[in-house]
């Protein structure tokens, strides 16, 4: 699971990235494409977009609209029922498909020589500006269906019209570079799941085969030996003690010497000074029938005098060792013989 | 790891937010007005109707109202010019309980609006139109229905109200225009065979009253003819029936005897319009705009409130 979530990560932060990057350098710092000027060759009053034509919403537009000679000129955005109504019994030059950067149909429309009113006089369109020579507009498209309307004022034409167009996402550059970080965070965050991921693996891995070979001297400390130093001495106990799944703060935690160290309670394994000094437990050795009531991890291995000596323990009732001496050993009954292994 | 996801999350629904989008479901369609356009619709309107209040001249009101409304008050004013009168200005406390606005694809525009007048304890339902791109909104119909006159809900689509063409009677007993049909030939006649589908409202009985008054008068003969004119705004309302502004042509004829001479009160509308009274024949013009309610499915017709008044007086003899 962890895995498919590192990897989904990743995959989203490049593309989100990669997304971001491209906006940036598609759009460039000011954020928009420019095209322009193109000249638009009529003799008519009016430039309008048809109905449905423009099909973007959320679009930073900036339309630059200008003729020869200081002539007066109109330019606005509005809705198409209300630019349909403005001009639609007037002459005009009706744009009917745009397709980007620059591509036009047109059609010439047949009508009066001039409008149904003052287009500045209006109070419906969404953004409009008027000048002598030139007119701008820069808007955001709204989710609704609208045109554009170029037209002359007064009694000139539109002869010798160019216009330039702008067209972009407004912060697009910032929302690009936006775009990228959040990609690369992304990125950052799937590397560090899958990271994650192939460390416990990798942990699991050195548990299944990693062997610790120590060694504890008389006082009870332990000593981490190698594998060849560990041939040459008699195995006495082999722990095996696998790290849990389910605790990844620790992953290198496979030199752990503590459960190695800690001697296993049975009686007869306390005193091991050195592995080849350990004798073969003598049958008749352990006194005490009752088998060895709790182990006795506290209790701190006995001192063997030599390796060579063979040391007879009986564990009474309460679990306390006794050391007996050889010639003791006939009043106990041997019950119990460990395998120190 | 979780706060960082949740950031990362954010962020992305920021990022989405004003993205540019191809709309694929483009309609040419627009919302006949927005709330602030409404307000300044109102706003304006007072204004200039108390200004013409002051300056005791319908003209001005000819740029705030138009149509049937436009010939009534106008009609009010020319008597209160010719009586003298100074009518009182529009400084009621007044609140707009509801506005409906519907979706057009072609201009006619125009909105439905409720304007309670806590003074005079009525509602006028009242519809803004504007005609073209290049006109203002002017209020062409003000029906008044009494404060405690439920008005039937609208309803919507696409949160915009629904209108209906004026001949659609789907799921109702009739269509606006057929109902504005047989609502003005029973206030003609009694005995319409429309009568069977017109229950009588107060608004006939008041009419059907001053008409049994006029036709009581000791050598004259008078003639009432009503003629319903197109209905140009209905809206759907919740039960599937419709709301339709019905304006009404009424003409009053009195044929005098000779040696006659009828004349009506001082103050009074008619009198206003024929000063010198009518020896021979005369007309007086009247408008009345009612709302009339057609429930859904099979119930009658009926109306919710009217506003109407003399227009014209004529002096034929």
């Amino acid at each position: 699971m962890r895995t498919w979530s590192g990897w989904a990560l990743s995959v989203l932060g490049v593309v989100v990235a990669i997304s971001g990057a491209a906006t940036m350098v598609v759009l460039g710092p000011d954020s928009r494409l420019t095209t322009g000027p193109h000249a638009i060759e009529t003799d008519a009053i009016a430039v309008v977009t048809a109905p449905k034509v423009i099909r973007w919403a959320d679009v930073q537009v900036d339309i630059l609209a200008e003729v020869p000679v200081r002539k007066p000129i109109f330019i606005g955005i509005g809705n198409t029922v209300d630019v349909q109504d403005f001009v639609g019994e007037a002459q005009r030059l009706e744009i009917t498909r745009f397709k980007r950067p620059w591509d036009l149909d047109t059609r010439d429309v047949e009508g009066a020589p001039n409008l149904r009113g003052a287009p500045t006089a209006v109070d419906w369109w969404i953004d409009s500006s008027a000048g002598l020579g030139g007119a701008s507009i820069s808007t955001q498209l709204p989710d609704e269906t609208v045109s554009v309307a170029i037209l002359s004022v007064g009694s000139s034409n539109l002869s010798g019209l160019e216009v330039t167009l702008a067209y972009g996402v407004r912060g697009g550059f910032a929302k690009g570079a936006a775009l990228l970080l959040l990609g690369l965070a992304l990125l950052w965050v799937g590397v560090l799941v899958l990271r994650g991921v192939r460390a416990r693996g990798d942990e699991d891995d050195d548990l299944e085969e990693e062997v610790v070979y120590v060694y504890v001297d008389e006082d009870g400390v332990e000593h981490e030996i190698s594998a060849e130093e560990a041939a040459d001495l008699e195995v006495v106990e082999e722990l095996e003690e696998p790290v849990e799944a389910e605790d990844p703060a620790e992953p290198a935690a496979v030199p752990e010497p503590e459960p190695v160290a800690v001697p296993e309670p049975e009686p007869v394994a306390v005193p091991e000074p050195e592995p080849e000094a350990v004798p073969e437990p003598e049958p008749e050795a352990v006194p005490e029938p009752e088998p060895g009531p709790e182990p006795v991890a506290e209790h701190p291995p006995e001192h063997q005098p030599v390796a060579e000596t063979v040391m007879y323990v009986y564990v009474d009732e309460d679990g306390v060792e006794h050391e007996v001496s050889e010639d003791e050993l006939a009043e106990f009954e041997i019950v119990d013989e460990e395998d120190e292994r | 790891m979780r706060r960082l996801l949740l950031v990362l999350t954010c962020s992305l629904a920021l990022a989405a937010c004003a993205v540019p989008h191809h709309r694929d479901d483009v309609s040419v369609s627009k919302s006949a007005a927005r709330q602030a356009e409404v307000t300044e619709v109102f706003d304006r309107y007072r204004e200039v109707r108390n200004s013409a209040i002051e300056l005791l001249d319908p003209k001005p009101l000819s740029t705030v109202e138009t149509d049937a409304v436009l010939a009534i008050d106008t009609g009010s004013f020319e008597v209160s010019q010719r009586l003298a009168q100074k009518q009182e200005g529009d400084t009621a406390d007044i609140e707009v309980t509801d506005v409906e606005t519907p979706r057009f694809d072609t201009y006619p525009l125009w909105f439905f609006a409720v304007v309670r007048d806590k003074a005079l304890g009525v509602n006028r339902v009242q519809i803004f139109e504007r005609s073209s791109s290049v006109e203002p909104w002017l209020l062409s119909a003000s029906p008044e229905t009494l404060g405690e006159t439920a008005i039937p809900a609208i309803r919507h689509s696409s949160g915009a109200a629904l209108p209906v063409a004026a001949d659609d009677g789907r799921g109702m007993s009739m269509s606006a225009q057929d109902a504005a049909a047989a609502y003005a030939s029973v206030l003609a006649d009694p005995d319409a065979p429309e009568a069977a589908t017109i229950p009588d409202d107060s608004f006939i009985k008041q009419m059907r009253a001053t008409a049994a008054t006029n036709s009581a008068l000791d050598g004259v003969q008078f003639k009432q003819t009503w003629e319903a004119q197109d209905v140009q705004y209905a809206l759907r309302t919740s039960d599937g029936g419709a709301l339709a502004f019905v304006t009404l042509l009424r003409q009053d004829t009195y044929a005098v005897e000779d040696g006659l001479t009828i004349t009506w009160p001082e103050g009074s509308p008619q009198q206003a319009f024929l000063s010198q009274g009518i020896a021979g024949s005369g007309t007086l013009t009247y408008l009345h705009q009612v709302l009339l309610y057609i429930p859904g499915g099979r119930g009658d017709p009926r109306a919710l409130g009217q506003y109407g008044g003399v227009v014209s007086g004529e002096d034929n003899s």
